[in-house]
């Protein structure tokens, strides 16, 4: 016997077993909509007279989330950075384009070579850190630079309950409570140089904003990024994905439970001095030797890739 | 009965026979439901949707990695 929609009793197209429902097209898009509106509402995370710029790769959970905030009525412009991973990036790049022009969006488009004289396939394995890892640091320091330079006064990333109840295990693991305490679904502007960024997708699960795209006829970018193959993230995604499959509603648990009750507490005690970075002005974790000059994590590792680039010092005073 | 799972990413087709519902052809490519999408013609699957002989579908992973 088919299955009945939750909410109408019509027929279902997607189960969300942690919630113990079943939805029609119609009313789990209502439902993606509700998650996405009491996520920006709990965390104040936007407002209407706000210029915002929405980080998309032309993968499904950073197209949804522009298309919902398009939807729900945000001033919202996307940023794509091509990060020079051959035909991957260029197909990305052209799913992104061809969402914009089909909604009459503004799509701004970095290029991590021509800006910064690298891609990540170069980057990949130079100065201990992986592909992701790199790409990883790239990307946050572009993304607050891009929406710094534009006039922007918050960045959206498309990050989904899976992907931060997989980098809570992560740092759990390794009780990287630094780590810990900077994640959570808002990072407000605390310093001058620094964008708001947000979460607002971090009560949707990932095979929710995929089957999103599906229902919304959003064409996205299936394939997975040749360079992420067997990587850590994807490793506890599966761990967690089979506990879910036991228990449902565990990853929800895991990462709701934390924001409600430890997040708080690991906050209150990070110690993180932050610092301007002598190389590029952007903020920083001060150094622990105050003779030391602070260099931010992008500019030493932009330093070792790129090493034609003039090393300039700003001193101070 | 056979019915024709394309599953992606990485691409790659297989043939299944005798396998009634969507939570069959899960469990014979031992696929968690969780992780996946299920589409036919366009249109999403539920597990306990039933298939039919000659069907074509895709079962597209929904879990990615990255930064």
């Amino acid at each position: 016997m088919a299955m009945r929609c939750k909410r109408c009793r019509g027929q279902a197209v997607i189960e969300v077993r942690r919630h113990n429902a079943a939805f029609c097209r119609d009313c789990f898009l209502r439902y993606v909509g509700q998650q996405v509106t009491r996520a920006i509402s709990k965390y104040r995370m936007l407002g209407h007279t706000d210029r915002v710029l929405v980080a998309v790769s032309g993968g499904k959970d950073s197209l949804a989330l522009w298309d919902l905030l398009l939807e729900l009525g945000y001033q919202a412009d996307g940023l794509y950075l091509s990060l020079g991973i051959g035909a991957y990036s260029e197909r990305s790049k052209a799913v992104c384009q061809d969402f914009a022009s089909e909604r009459g969006a503004k799509l701004v488009v970095n290029d991590l070579a021509a800006e910064h004289g690298y891609t990540i396939p170069e980057a990949a394995g130079t100065g201990g850190r992986s592909s992701c890892g790199v790409c990883g640091l790239s990307k946050r320091y572009v993304f607050n630079k891009a929406a710094r330079d534009g006039g922007y006064d918050v960045v959206c990333t498309g990050h989904n309950l899976d992907d931060e109840a997989a980098v809570l295990f992560a740092n759990t693991l390794r009780w990287e409570t630094g780590a810990m305490a900077r994640q959570f679904p808002v990072l407000e502007a605390t310093r001058p140089g620094l964008v708001k960024k947000v979460k607002p997708l971090y009560r949707v699960a990932e095979r929710e904003t995929a089957a999103y795209c599906v229902l919304k006829g959003i064409d996205y970018v299936v394939e997975e990024c040749p360079l992420v193959a067997g990587n850590t993230q994807m490793r506890h995604k599966e761990t967690l994905n089979q506990m879910e499959e036991a228990a449902p509603g565990t990853k929800h648990s895991f990462l709701f439970g934390y924001l409600e009750r430890a997040a708080g507490l690991l906050r209150a005690a990070d110690d993180a001095e932050l610092a301007e970075c002598a190389r590029c002005g952007m903020t920083t974790q001060a150094p622990e030797d105050p003779a030391e000059a602070p260099v931010c994590a992008f500019c030493r590792s932009k330093a070792r890739l790129v090493t034609s680039l003039p090393v300039v010092e700003v001193t101070s005073g | 009965m056979l019915v024709t799972a394309r599953l992606r990413p990485p691409d790659r087709t297989v043939e299944v026979a005798d396998v009634r519902r969507v939570a069959d052809l899960l469990a014979r490519l031992e696929v968690l439901p969780g992780a996946v999408l299920v589409i036919r013609d366009g249109a999403l699957l539920t597990s306990q949707d039933e298939l039919r002989d000659g069907d074509k579908v895709e079962v597209r992973f929904a879990i990615s990695g990255g930064a």
